[in-house]
């Protein structure tokens, strides 16, 4: 049903709806999206816990100085406070950070290899001009200890099972790795001051300024393409065919990620992922692959990560880590793009159920249909259920009760409502 | 599409490159034209074209270096197109460049220009103070009537700036159109972009044989 609706302006004191504003970047989550999102992370929960990936949980609070360790350069948008001693602390600007930090103080004992998964909020300020909010939720995993293509193929798998369990139909997942590039830099001899050039085009997914700078640098012809070009290679294991041909020396860094490869394509991977030489993101923190998983419907990645195997050790402990963080709320708008419409919500409003059909009331819910209840008499009934979206109003009748149906707008009496709404369902 | 000084440019370059673009051609104030192999272009200004494909509202678009350098946004940057070429360059008037004695005697340089990021980065690197006016049109203007110390624009032949008595004094960075990706389009319907890059990039060698 269409109609117009007529917001209702507040006419109150002007000072009390300026209490509607909030902080840049903050924003409240209402119950529908609040329900929605639940079920995602739940999805990406089970995923999670099907592969063995046991929940960890941080502080929101920890000491900025030590993130810093960690964080190359990550603390900038970081919101700072102080303790009671006048010690700088931080909001967590991420969560890789502290559960890398979790592992390697608090598993020290652990046989490896080690799976662990979180959900929760990190926080980072806004920049000025950007509609990025300054809380973001994230769901991911990590296993630490297993430094094989395996344990690569297995983060892959899950991450892509998890978002598939959340219920994203339109997924890829591009995969790259910074050794493969960092061999063919080797193998070429190209000089560091280059390479630091390259580097920073990488990250700024330049693709002009990286053919500019490897233009500098003078090799043979083949190799001088293959150079100019590798961010822009990708497809499949012809991709890596093709840099050990031309670069010897990258054989083993391709070798492991043709491995990759196969144990993928055997779990029925091989149309979603896409070998993707462009996706170097910074080089002083991952060590090998590097992962982004993209959804129709999302303007940027649902999902990075990859792995680093130096991490740990700026914690003391050095143990090699591949993991992934998927971003909530993108998720959840490429998974309900283009929905318009919203089924009912499976419930009751019963008009009485607060006082005189309590007995009722509590029948109806132990057959696990939902009741929400308003003291006999109030006329508030069928506008309840239509602001929240309940599929059914009842209403005490000859010792039962009148149930109005939203969905066909029928209307019944029923003597054993518990029974005759489950067979609606 | 940037409407604008890049517009012609950028229908040839793409014909040549075997895009449909006549639906282009028709000449009406429409805003999205759809070719008949399904194809959407969007047009605006160029300095929106960033924030289109950044969004996702647009997977790939043809914008200047200019605006890129401006706004940095988080898209790929996969071609030098090469037309629409011209520089980013700081001028003042005519005679003696006033520009050492203002910032002797005063500390600070005053600045008009479309693009304040780039402004204050140039005169940052190269550790001087500045202060931005930010104007949206005939930048040229405010040194003549002292709004301004000089200016930062984008020069393309250099005749406005002489026929209004101002002198290109730094040259910035040189400016050609890009065409720029959105990071998801980018790996979703990466064959078809690998494709359209590749036959632009044979274009762009055709037009500069």
């Amino acid at each position: 049903m269409h109609s117009v609706h007529t917001l209702n302006v507040s006419q109150t004191d002007p000072e009390m709806s300026a209490v509607g504003a909030l902080p840049s970047g903050a924003r409240d989550v209402l119950p529908i999206e609040a329900a929605e999102l639940r079920a995602v992370e739940d999805a990406l929960r089970g995923t999670f816990s099907r592969y063995g990936y046991r929940e960890v949980r941080t502080p929101v609070i920890e000491f900025a100085h030590h993130l810093e360790r960690a964080e190359s350069g990550g603390l900038d948008r970081a919101y700072r406070l102080f303790d009671e001693s006048g010690r700088v602390l931080v909001l967590r600007p991420d969560m890789t950070i502290p559960v890398a930090r979790v592992i390697a103080t608090r598993f020290v004992d652990h046989p490896g290899p080690i799976r662990v998964a979180y959900t929760g909020p990190s926080f980072r300020a806004p920049q000025p001009g950007t509609p990025v909010a300054s809380e973001v939720r994230n769901a991911g995993a990590e296993l630490v200890g297993a430094d094989g293509p395996e344990a690569d193929a297995e983060i892959v798998l899950v991450l892509w099972e998890a978002l598939r369990a959340a219920g994203l139909s339109e997924a890829r997942i591009g995969i790259g790795d910074v050794s493969v590039t960092a061999a063919v830099l080797e193998g070429l001899r190209v000089p560091d001051q280059i390479r630091e050039r390259l580097s920073r085009a990488a990250e700024a997914r330049d693709f002009v300024a990286w053919r500019t700078e490897a233009a500098q640098f003078v090799c043979p012809e083949p190799q001088a393409e293959l150079l100019a070009g590798l961010p822009a290679m990708r497809g499949h294991a012809e991709v890596l065919s093709r840099i050990s041909d031309l670069v010897p020396s990258a054989g083993a860094a391709c070798a492991r990620m043709t491995r990759l490869l196969e144990l993928l394509t055997q779990e029925g991977l091989h149309d979603a992922v896409l070998v993707d030489l462009g996706i170097l993101r910074d080089w002083k923190y991952y060590s090998g692959l590097v992962i982004e998983a993209y959804a129709s419907g999302a303007a940027l990645p649902v999902a990075q990560g990859g792995r680093y195997d130096g991490l740990a050790s700026r914690f003391g402990i050095s143990r090699p880590a591949v993991g992934f963080s998927i971003e909530l709320e993108p998720l959840h708008r490429a998974i309900t793009q283009g929905s318009t419409s919203r089924d009912f919500a499976f419930g009751i409003v019963v008009v009485g159920g607060l006082d005189e059909q309590l007995a009722l009331s509590a029948r109806i819910r132990a057959a696990g249909i939902t009741v929400i209840g308003l003291v006999a008499g109030d006329a508030r009934g069928e506008a309840l259920a239509e602001a929240e979206g309940w599929r059914f109003v009842g209403v005490p009748d000859s010792g039962g009760l009148r149930i109005l149906d939203r969905v066909d707008g029928t209307s019944f009496v029923s003597a054993r409502p518990e029974e005759d709404l489950s067979s609606r369902r | 599409m940037p409407l604008g000084a890049l517009y012609p440019d950028a229908i040839s370059l793409l014909e040549l490159a075997g895009v449909d673009v006549s639906p282009l051609r028709d000449g009406s104030r429409k805003l999205i034209f759809t070719a008949p192999d399904g194809t959407v272009f969007i047009t605006t200004r160029p300095s929106d074209v960033p924030t289109y494909v950044e969004a996702g509202s647009a997977d790939i678009g043809i914008v200047g270096r200019d605006v890129i350098n401006e706004r940095h946004p988080d898209v790929y940057e996969l071609l030098d197109l090469q037309f629409g070429a011209c520089r980013m360059a700081y001028a003042t008037k005519d005679g003696v460049d006033p520009t050492p004695e203002i910032i002797a005697r005063l500390g600070v340089v005053r600045v008009a220009t479309k693009y304040p990021a780039v402004a204050e980065a140039h005169f940052l690197a190269t550790g001087r103070q500045v202060e931005l006016v930010k104007v949206n049109g005939s930048v040229e203007l405010g040194p003549l009537v002292g709004l301004a110390d000089g200016i930062v624009d984008l020069v393309a032949t250099g005749r406005t700036l002489r026929e209004n008595g101002l002198v290109e004094r730094e040259h910035i960075f040189d400016s050609s159109a890009r065409l720029i990706a959105n990071r998801v389009s980018h790996k979703l319907r990466a064959e078809e972009i690998d494709a359209l890059t590749a036959r632009l990039a044979q274009a762009v060698a055709a037009e500069s044989r």
